[in-house]
Order: structure tokens, then C-alpha cells, then sequence
């Protein structure tokens, strides 16, 4: 009986016991695989932590690697590379007008000027800036009837209000001269424009002061005759051992001032001054090549006898005004030059004045540096780019004492007054289409008018013309 | 009268120090782990300055792997002086540069080494991993966390550190030293730049069982992140890092800057310098100051790269030049 009963607890503990073995086996399998997840949950961590480490350090070596590298830039104001320091920078720019010029006879069977297609300026721009306070220009031009070298300068800028330029580059006198040529306001410059230096070699101090409030230029140069195109090779044939002071002060004196309908307001004064001492075997006597109409036709020219003789000087009162889409833009300049011819020699003091304006139709601000379109051209979005209506009076006398073929060449015009009138398209920041027409009347004519002066010019323009 | 006298002009001595009181900018281009000991060291060294001279000294920091410092002053970042983290980093300015004589050494006392530093191991506390020894590091699982020896200083130390142990433990031979650094490379999951870098990766990061970082560094790491987090093992053999400086002497010619520039540095030399080295975890070299915080720096054996290595130049060129032994064992 006890043996049963013991047998009896014996076989029911059995299973008791064999779950209890298989129960802490199972336990103990329980815990190591929980201590190997454990595990291998904190190495996943691990591998998770050095992945996102190492993109940190790869993110912080290419922050470092970009820095290090040339910059590119491409945009609507060309193509400027940099070195990482900023130290060396290069842009390449351009200027490309296509133009057409249509004469219109008046009267009939009476046109002076020849129609048809001109490459006006083909201008490649190389511009740059080295160690930071070293800019330099050079700007060739294949367009017009020569290739010339317009601007070949550098400009030391130690800063804004102190600045060294030296080189060929525009002399600091005629306002509308210094505008840019992408911006003017016609494909040609005024009448008055005949009357002040265009490029000329030298060296100029300048600044801009109070931030851009007043801005000062004075340098001293070669010396340019009146309306000297670089691309006649005037300018660098230098005929005498004087030098020629240029120099002009402009101010916009409420600029900083938070008035808007003033902001745009400049006047200022430019002039030059100095002793000319040609001869008639210097390149046009050392005198103006010759005042030319919109079209780009000289009405006047000295007598092949006459040269530069003595003292020399220019002043140009000068302003703009430019408030939302109005622009206004004005000078008169006089160029007072001693001449000699022959045994004759007089004191000729030619004037010149002119007023130019344009409204954006769209409403665009104008501005001196030109106009860019809200909605640049892309008809697919009804987008039309800005449209400008423009118009000019402009007049250019040249002295009476000139009134003989002593000084001046037979059919010389001692006076030509002109308007023009016109449309702009801005496409886009780099291109602009316009129209315009201008009308030229002459007077006071030296002898017999010649082809040019004995019927008014009236000339139809078109221009197609890219800048970046 | 004669008090009038004497008051007026010392009042006018005063004035004319004043007037002449001139303001200096120095640019320290120091290696990564140094910014605290800079912060405080040029804090004092601007206070001495213009009370011996009445002129005002500022001075600039820049921080980051001692190689890459060194290239960046070759490539014109300029320098009144270099604190970088070996001497070979500053040879090659004065060899590529040669903003600085070959014999610049011989400027400051000391090899211009004015404090020295070693290499520990800062580990996770309680030291999981139980890791008191370089050969601790070759283990399986063991995560080892140092900056790239191509460019930070600190990294070479603990490189030649580690090299030297192996040669020391199998008999000087070579293969037995390039495998046992190749192991330790192998357990490196992550090259940081610079040492500061390796610490963040470690500290911050989470990364790694243990970091091979400069003593002072170590300290630091104890500090910002708390005792609670790390703990330092100081392993009973390591290497002797002298960092030196030196005055870039060019620029500082060219700045107008020679005579602080070489103050600056005299400085670190002087009982305030060598305090502020010790008490930011750097070595003094003045056996006073040394004594005085002898606590904080264990003794352990330390080797030299010339006793064992034959000097930079032969390190560099055997294990870290292009096509070196890095390069070699290393695969990322």
C-alpha cells in the first residue's frame, strides 16, 4: 500500500517535475534570447548612431569641400567666376546692338543718308576684380567700321569715396555720355553730346561720398576734341605734350532721405579744361572729326585748314530726375575752343542743350541704369515685358564766328535742332527692342548746304540689342 | 608747488600713454582641443599686456585638426602664431610656407613645447567593456573612437602611442605592430577631423566604447558631460605629446605684430601660464607648478617620438604620408 501511494506520487510528481525542468530550460532560453536582443538592439543602435555621424561629418567636409571651390555664377548680368577667397573674380559680359536706319526723303529725291542693316556695337566686356580692392575693364568693340578698344582700365577702390582709375575710359563731363550704352534713351545721343569728350587715356581720381548722396571725379587725361569716337582712332593719337583736366561733381541730395518723389534727383556739373596746341598736320587739327546728326551724319566740320590753338574748356550743368516710370534726363554743355586757320585765329564757343524724358506704359520704374521688366516677355503667360514711350528736344549751335570757310568747312551748318520721339519694348533685363524716328533741321549754312545740310534729316530707327 | 608739479605731470604722463595706447589684433591658429585653455590663457595675457604696456591686445582664435590648421596658414590664412599639436605640423609651414625659419624650435625654451600632454582612453563609466590597456582596444566588439590621422594631431599621437605599445609587447617586430594597428583601425567606426570632433562623436554622439583622447580633452569630456557619464583610463604606457608653438614670423612682420606675437608666447612660460595650462589638464614644464598639480596627471611609462621613431620627420613620411602605413591598413 505505501509502496503504491510512493509509487503514486512518484508517477504524478513526473510530469511536475518534467515541467519544471522544461519550464526553467525554457526560462533560461527566455533570458539569454532577451539578453541577445538586447544586444543586438544596442548594436543596431550603435550602427544607427555611426551612419548618422558620419553623414554629419560628410555634410561638414562638403560645407568645407564648397567653400574651396571656384564660384560660377550665370545670370541676367553674365557670367562671373570666383575663387573661393573672393580674391580673384572674372566676369564676362556683352553688348550687342543690331540696328536698322531708314531716310526718309524730304523732299522727295533729297536724302543724304544711306539705308539699310549696321552692327552698331559688338562689344565683348571682361570685367574683374583682384585682392578685393583691384577692378579692372576691358572692352573691346568689332561693331561700327572698325574694331577699336573702347575701355581698358584699372580702378583701384580703397573704398566707395576713394578711388583711382587709370587707363582709357569715359571722361567725366557729359551726362548722357556717361550712361551706359544699353540705357540710353534712343539708339543715338543727343545733339549736345557733339560737345563733350567721349573715352580718353589718363588718370582720374573719384568717389562716391555720403552714400552716393554727392559723387566727385577729377582727373587728368591726354585730352579728347569734341565728339571723339574711339573707334576713328582720334582718341589715342595724342597730338600734343599737354595734358587735360576732366572732372565733375553730381549730387542727389535727397537719395538717403526717404522722400520718394525726390530720391531720383541728380544735378551736378562736369567740365574740363585744357591747352591745345595742334597744327594742321594733327589728325583733324586736333579739332572735332565733325557734329553729327541722330543719324549719325556730320553736319559741321572744320575747314582742312583750322586746328586747335589754345586754351580749351567745357562746362556741362547737367541733372535727371527720375520718380517711378518717369525719366528725365537733361544737360547743356558749352565747348569753348580757340581755332586757328591760317593767319585768322578766334575764340568759338559752341553750345549745346538737350531734355530727354520716357514713361513706362507698365508701369515699371525708369532709372538712370535702365528699366527691368516686372513680367519679363512670354506670351504663353500673358506676360509682355515693359513698354516705354520716349521723346527728346535737342540743339547744338556752333559759334557765328565760325561762319566762313575760314574755320569751317563749305555746307557746314552753324546750327541743328532735333527731335525725336519713340517706343521701347524691355523684353526681359538683357533684351530691348526700339523704334523710334528723329527729326534734324540746320540753319545758318556755311556757303552752299552739301548733301548732308540741305534738306532736313529724318531717319527711322530700329534696334534689337542684347546686354548682359 | 612740487606736488602741483609732480601731479600735473603725472596726469599728464597718463595722458600721453593714453593717447598713444595702440590696439593690437594677434590670430592664434591653434589645433582643436585647446579652445578653453586659449580662452582663459589669452584672458590673462591681454590683462598682463596692457598693464605692462597700455596697449590693448585682441586676441583671435582659430581651432581645428593641426593638419589642416597647418595647410590653411600655408594657403594664406595669417597666422601671428601657431599652437598646433606637433612639430611637424609647423616644419611644414616653415618648408612650404617659409613664413618661419627651419630652426624655430630653438625660439622657445623647451623645443617651444611649454606644456606636454598624453594620450588616455575616456570610456563609458563603469568601463563596460573593461578596458584598461591598448591591447584592450584589438578586442571583437570593442568600438574604438579616434580622429583621422591625416589630419588631426591628436590621431598621430595616439597612432605612434599605439604602434610603440605593439613594438614594445611583441619584440620590436614590425608585422606584429602593423597587425595589431590594423585591428585597432578595423574597430574605428568613425574618423573624425579633429580631436574636438572624436569627442563629440563619443560624448554627444553615443558612438564607441572608448575614445583615445588627449588627456586634457578627457578632462573636459568629464566636466561638460559630468562624472556620472565617462571615466578616464590612464593606460600604464602612452606617448609624450610636446605641442609647440611658434610666431609665424612673415605675418607678424607684415601685421606689425613681432614683438606681442613673441610675448604671447614667452608668456605661456611664465607662473600664470604654466597655472592655466595645469589647471586646464596640459602638462607644465615648471617642475613648481607640476608638483602642485601632480594629482591630476598619473604617472605612467611615456615614450618620445625620437626614442622611438627617430623624430617626425620619419613618422610622418613612414606612417602618414601618402601611401604610408595609414594608408595602408586603413580601409573606411
Amino acid at each position: 500500500m505505501k509502496r503504491n501511494r510512493l509509487l503514486i506520487t512518484i508517477i504524478a510528481g513526473l510530469p511536475l517535475a518534467v515541467n519544471s525542468a522544461v519550464a526553467d530550460e525554457s526560462a533560461t532560453n527566455n533570458e539569454t534570447d532577451i539578453e541577445t536582443l538586447k544586444q543586438e538592439i544596442q548594436d543596431l543602435d550603435q550602427k544607427v548612431r555611426v551612419l548618422e555621424r558620419l553623414r554629419e561629418n560628410d555634410k561638414d567636409d562638403a560645407t568645407v569641400a564648397a567653400k574651396q571651390q571656384p564660384l560660377v555664377k550665370l545670370d541676367s548680368s553674365g557670367f562671373t567666376f570666383s575663387s573661393p577667397d573672393t580674391n580673384f573674380v572674372i566676369g564676362l559680359h556683352g553688348l550687342i546692338q543690331f540696328d536698322d536706319r531708314s531716310f526718309f526723303e524730304t523732299p522727295p529725291g533729297f536724302k543724304a543718308g544711306s539705308d539699310g542693316f549696321l552692327l552698331r556695337k559688338a562689344r565683348p566686356i571682361l570685367t574683374g576684380t583682384v585682392f578685393h580692392n583691384f577692378d579692372f575693364n576691358f572692352t573691346p568693340d568689332f561693331g561700327g567700321s572698325a574694331p577699336a578698344i573702347y575701355d581698358a582700365y584699372i580702378n583701384y577702390h580703397y573704398n566707395p569715396a576713394l578711388q583711382v582709375e587709370v587707363g582709357k575710359f569715359k571722361s567725366p563731363v557729359g551726362l548722357e555720355l556717361l550712361q551706359s550704352d544699353s540705357w540710353t534713351f534712343f539708339n543715338e545721343r543727343t545733339l549736345a553730346n557733339n560737345l563733350v569728350p567721349n573715352r580718353d587715356l589718363g588718370a582720374e581720381l573719384h568717389g562716391d561720398l555720403f552714400g552716393g548722396v554727392a559723387s566727385y571725379a577729377a582727373g587728368l587725361f591726354d585730352g579728347a576734341p569734341d565728339y571723339s569716337n574711339p573707334g576713328s582712332g582720334i582718341v589715342n593719337a595724342d597730338y600734343d605734350n599737354n595734358l587735360a583736366f576732366a572732372g565733375r561733381l553730381f549730387f542727389q541730395p535727397f537719395k538717403t532721405s526717404g522722400i520718394d518723389p525726390l530720391q531720383g534727383l541728380g544735378v551736378g556739373v562736369g567740365g574740363s579744361y585744357e591747352i591745345d596746341s595742334g597744327s594742321t598736320t594733327a589728325n583733324y587739327g586736333g579739332l572735332t572729326a565733325g557734329y553729327v546728326t541722330d543719324g549719325q551724319q556730320k553736319f559741321f566740320t572744320y575747314s582742312a585748314t583750322a586746328y586747335a590753338n589754345g586754351d580749351h574748356w567745357r562746362i556741362s550743368p547737367q541733372g535727371y530726375y527720375y520718380y517711378g516710370p518717369l525719366g528725365l534726363l537733361g544737360e547743356y554743355v558749352i565747348s569753348d575752343q580757340q581755332v586757328t586757320s591760317g593767319a585768322s585765329s578766334a575764340d568759338l564757343r559752341n553750345a549745346g542743350w538737350e531734355i530727354s524724358g520716357g514713361w513706362v506704359l507698365t508701369g515699371e520704374s525708369d532709372s538712370y541704369n535702365g528699366v527691368t521688366p516686372k513680367h519679363p516677355f512670354d506670351p504663353l503667360k500673358g506676360q509682355w515685358g515693359a513698354w516705354q514711350v520716349v521723346g527728346r528736344f535737342a540743339e547744338l549751335d556752333v559759334d557765328h564766328q565760325a561762319d566762313s570757310t575760314t574755320f569751317a568747312a563749305a555746307g557746314s551748318a552753324l546750327r541743328a535742332r532735333g527731335w525725336s520721339a519713340g517706343v521701347n519694348w524691355y523684353l526681359n533685363k538683357n533684351i530691348r527692342v526700339n523704334a523710334s524716328y528723329s527729326h534734324t533741321q540746320f540753319g545758318d549754312i556755311v556757303g552752299t548746304a552739301n548733301a548732308v545740310t540741305k534738306q532736313p534729316e529724318n531717319v527711322f530707327f530700329t534696334r534689337v540689342q542684347l546686354a548682359f | 608747488m612740487n606736488s602741483l608739479f609732480k601731479l600735473l605731470l603725472g596726469v599728464g604722463c597718463a595722458l600721453n600713454v593714453a593717447a598713444q595706447a595702440k590696439e593690437i589684433t594677434l590670430l592664434n591658429v591653434s589645433y582643436d582641443p585647446t579652445r578653453e585653455f586659449y580662452q582663459e590663457y589669452n584672458a590673462a595675457f591681454t590683462k598682463y599686456w596692457k598693464v605692462k604696456t597700455g596697449d590693448d591686445v585682441t586676441i583671435n582664435q582659430s581651432h581645428g585638426g593641426s593638419g589642416k590648421q597647418a595647410q590653411s596658414v600655408i594657403a594664406g590664412l595669417e597666422a601671428d602664431v601657431v599652437t598646433l599639436a606637433l612639430s611637424y605640423d609647423i616644419d611644414a609651414i616653415s618648408q612650404q610656407a617659409g613664413l618661419l625659419p627651419a630652426n624655430w624650435q630653438t625660439n622657445l625654451p623647451d623645443n617651444s613645447t611649454p606644456y606636454t600632454s598624453t594620450i588616455v582612453f575616456l570610456v563609458r563609466k563603469g568601463n563596460p567593456k573593461h578596458i584598461e590597456n591598448w591591447d584592450d582596444l584589438v578586442k571583437p566588439g570593442v568600438s574604438v573612437v579616434t580622429p583621422n590621422p591625416k589630419t588631426s594631431g591628436g590621431a598621430r599621437w595616439a597612432f605612434l602611442a599605439a604602434w610603440a605599445y605593439a613594438l614594445e609587447t611583441n619584440n620590436h617586430n614590425e608585422a606584429g605592430a602593423k597587425e595589431f594597428i590594423t585591428q585597432l583601425y578595423k574597430n574605428v567606426p568613425v574618423l573624425d577631423s579633429g580631436a574636438r570632433g572624436s569627442t563629440i562623436t563619443f560624448a554627444q554622439r553615443g558612438i564607441g566604447d572608448v575614445l583615445l583622447s588627449w588627456e586634457n580633452e578627457a578632462h573636459l569630456a568629464l566636466k561638460e558631460f559630468g562624472t556620472n557619464n565617462f571615466e578616464i583610463v590612464t593606460p600604464p604606457f602612452s606617448i609624450l605629446a610636446e605641442p609647440p608653438v611658434a610666431v609665424v614670423e612673415q605675418n607678424a612682420k607684415h601685421h606689425g605684430t613681432l614683438a606681442v606675437a613673441q610675448a604671447y608666447l614667452e608668456y605661456l612660460y611664465s607662473d600664470e601660464g604654466q597655472e592655466i595650462a595645469a589647471k586646464n589638464f596640459y602638462r607644465p614644464r615648471n617642475p613648481t607648478i607640476a608638483a602642485k598639480y601632480a594629482a591630476n596627471f598619473p604617472q605612467l611609462k611615456l615614450v618620445t617620438v625620437d626614442q622611438e621613431f627617430g623624430g617626425w620627420q620619419k613618422a610622418q613620411k613612414k606612417f602618414f604620408s601618402d601611401g604610408g602605413i595609414f594608408d595602408q591598413i586603413y580601409q573606411p
